[in-house]
């Protein structure tokens, strides 16, 4: 939900410029409609009560030796202090970043290909968009709970050859990972194509004409005239699945809840781990507000940075 | 745009605020006439019934008292908020690990010092119980039934190859060595699930923390390492290579195979042991109901004498400290606790109640391990002595992937001092 309200208001932001604005409706007062603030009101008060103010509330604990329930002292900084000598935290944000960029990469390149394929005229064109959408409908825990049965039983009995499926790869402390990228990826498409989609029906046709009667080869087509015009979902597409990977939860949960070892325990899974069943509430939420600021930081850098190299027609 | 029209947008809008306000709140419970009403927190899905039981028994007998169960899935978090709201339940029952130690320290729970069914049970449980955590010279909780945590063995399989139970480590050796010339898999390993790792380590290294190694640990704080008094590299060496010893007789693929996949391989004679608890047995009676299974304790070096069997509490009962119903309470709790109550319960849920004297049922892995409770030879998880902020299953898991036990102990250490150097007990004057 929130990632579709992102991406809704990021691409109008991102083609603002190109969208000519609408004639301003003549109202008789200077204020609007109350009915509009009605509308406004319940969306703000549910907002600020379920999502506002619990993130100050965990900003406030962050300071504290709160343990989720009893009593709790004020402790200044020193959850904050303690994270960075903390190689089990420094750990989970190396696997973080590994993931996300790896699977930010696979996800794009797959998704911008798939939705170039069902933007052709190719037959069933409709038929086609509908199942690749089809693993964005399906609940995340429950494809997962599908595909760790696929990885433990069934992949190791049809590539039995290969000696790191046959032994179940999920078990396997370096190339777990890549399993969890696997179902990720595979999850995360489906999004991506749609808005890919929704971004090469903005592309004229006529530009394509033009560039065959100017003899551009297929990929000239794609690298001057596709790519360039797509770069606002582009930037979208990125920024969002890197946010999104970045903060992967379900997926390692189904598939090895952060095992072996520790080999597959994303930030987020440490925060869920250590605050939850761990007892160390304040200290994990300390660390929930620093990747919190690493988010944005990460987003705010990649949308300076990607918005640069958008094209507008 | 009338004013009329206004007020009535407004109204709806009211109405619809409210509406959700409404729903959002709960719904009180209404007091009865002349009967009180406990509440009971059972944390236990599968005694959900054999509870019911019990409590229609009680009814009928106590017309004056009615005890509603509420059986609830994540008991954990759910008795804290209730704890938190101050909305704690009359009769609790809990799964005696180490989050309830800390609760039991915190005070909340009652104290049986007093009370005479106190008596009545099993010394070395509530000695557990007390390992765990009281209030400073408390008794918050009363043991109920136990489970324990030692060697599935196939009582036909050991028949057949004419083995005995083995008492010593170099029995436990002479017996898997004799299992796998006679081309028989000594054990079924379930590593795919992490926490399958635990038993044996649970076992093994109860014997090298026999004497206060927690309290030690825990007074060492943040400067617990191979130069401390006492520390896991310092004490744990001899446990760890015993259990690498033991997984390095696993099957082929354990790594890969689940909890589910090795109840099923024991239940169908593919294997003569498993590293796993009583509670095992359930789902293996359940794949192969005729299954001849009993279970003997790991064997402490040489001496046959000083083993000692893993037991943890399953089920402990307890009530709120400040509990209206204190009498009542009291009274249903007594109930719980008579000899003819708490056998049926052990025996239907497979489990060692605590009560001195009461029978177990005849099931083969019962009565192998009933000496042991009779003896009081018997010790708590030692996993439950371990913060939960330190992942002890996932490198115990590690350690059992690559047989590094000496990285697996130096990164124990380390965490038990980050732990502990980050952990700033409460003082209580923050609030």
């Amino acid at each position: 939900m929130t990632t579709l309200t992102s991406a809704v208001r990021a691409s109008t932001a991102g083609d603002g410029a190109a969208v000519k604005r609408a004639g301003r409706v003549r109202s008789d007062s200077s204020r609007a409609m109350p009915a509009y603030y009605w509308m406004v009101w319940p969306a703000v008060i549910a907002f600020a009560a379920f999502h506002t103010i619990p993130v100050l509330v965990g900003i406030f604990f962050s300071f504290t030796n709160y343990a989720g329930y009893g009593e709790w002292d004020f402790v200044g900084i020193s959850n904050y202090l303690n994270l960075f000598q903390d190689d089990r935290v420094l750990k989970a944000y190396g696997f973080s970043f590994l993931f996300a960029i790896v699977a930010t990469i696979l996800t794009n390149a797959i998704s911008l290909a798939i939705a170039m394929g069902l933007n052709a005229k190719i037959k069933a064109r409709n038929f086609w968009r509908g199942v690749y959408f089809v693993p964005y409908v399906l609940a995340i825990l429950v494809i997962g709970y599908v595909f760790q049965f696929l990885f433990s039983n069934s992949l190791p009995k049809i590539l039995s050859g290969i000696p790191l499926f046959r032994d179940n790869i999920l078990t396997n402390p370096d190339w777990a990972w890549t399993a969890i990228v696997g179902l990720a990826v595979w999850q995360a498409c489906a999004f991506s194509i749609i808005i890919y989609l929704s971004g090469l029906q903005t592309i004229p046709a006529e530009l394509y004409e033009a560039a065959s009667l100017d003899g551009a080869s297929p990929w000239r087509q794609f690298s001057s005239i596709t790519f360039p015009l797509i770069g606002a979902f582009f930037t979208i597409n990125v920024v969002l699945s890197l946010k999104g990977f970045l903060q992967v939860f379900d997926p390692i949960v189904a598939l090895t809840n952060g095992g072996p070892g520790t080999a597959t325990e994303s930030v987020t899974l440490l925060i869920f781990k250590g605050g939850f069943s761990g007892g160390e509430f304040a200290y994990q939420t300390a660390n929930a507000v620093v990747f919190f600021i690493v988010i944005t930081i990460v987003s705010l850098v990649q949308f300076r940075f990607l918005q640069r190299r958008e094209a507008d027609f | 745009m009338t004013i009329r029209h206004r007020t009535t947008a407004r109204a709806v809008a009211v109405l619809a605020t409210a509406g959700i306000a409404i729903t959002l709140g709960g719904c009180a419970s209404s007091p009865g006439n002349g009967v009180t009403t406990l509440s009971f927190f059972q944390f236990k899905g599968e005694a959900l019934s054999d509870f019911a039981d019990i409590i229609a028994d009680f009814e009928a007998e106590n017309p004056d008292i009615r005890v509603v169960q509420n059986q609830v899935a994540d008991s954990e978090t759910a008795i804290r908020t209730l704890l938190v709201k101050d909305k704690a339940p009359d009769v609790i029952t809990l799964n005696a690990n180490g989050n309830f130690g800390k609760l039991a320290q915190a005070g909340v729970f009652y104290d049986f010092s007093d009370e005479p069914v106190l008596q009545t049970i099993n010394p070395a449980v509530q000695e557990i119980l007390a390992q765990l955590g009281n209030k400073e010279g408390e008794v918050n909780s009363l043991g109920y039934v136990n489970n324990a945590n030692g060697v599935i063995y196939n009582r036909e399989i050991f028949a057949e190859q004419g083995l005995e139970v083995p008492e010593t480590w170099d029995e436990f050796l002479a017996v898997i060595d004799a299992l796998e010339t006679a081309g028989i898999a000594p054990f079924y390993g379930t590593l795919a699930d992490a926490w399958t790792g635990m038993p044996s380590w649970n076992a093994l290294g109860a014997y090298p923390t026999q004497n206060g190694f927690f309290d030690e640990l825990r007074a060492e704080g943040d400067t617990v390492g191979p130069d401390s008094s006492v520390s896991f590299e310092k004490d744990f060496a001899d446990a760890m290579a015993q259990q690498g010893e033991l997984f390095s007789h696993m099957q082929e693929g354990y790594r890969g195979r689940t909890y589910d996949d090795g109840n099923a391989a024991f239940a169908n004679g593919e294997a003569a042991m498993l590293l796993q608890g009583i509670w095992a047995l359930s789902p293996i009676k359940a794949i192969n109901p005729d299954i001849d299974a009993a279970i003997f304790p790991y064997p402490d070096g040489d001496s046959p004498d000083d083993r000692l069997l893993v037991s943890g509490v399953d089920v402990t009962v307890t009530m709120a400290r400040n509990t209206p119903h204190r009498e009542e309470a009291l009274r249903f709790i007594d109930y719980l606790f008579d000899k003819g109550v708490i056998e049926k319960f052990a025996a239907s849920q497979n489990m060692v109640p605590s009560v001195v004297g009461a029978q177990l049922s005849d099931d083969p892995a019962l009565q192998s391990i009933k000496p042991f409770f009779d003896d009081g030879k018997i010790t708590g998880f030692i996993d439950h002595q371990v913060p939960g902020a330190i992942p002890l299953t996932a490198i115990v898991q590690q350690f059992l992937f690559d047989g590094d036990a000496d990285a697996a102990l130096a990164t124990l250490d380390s965490e038990w001092r980050k732990v502990a150097a980050r952990t700033i007990p409460v003082t209580g004057d923050g609030k």
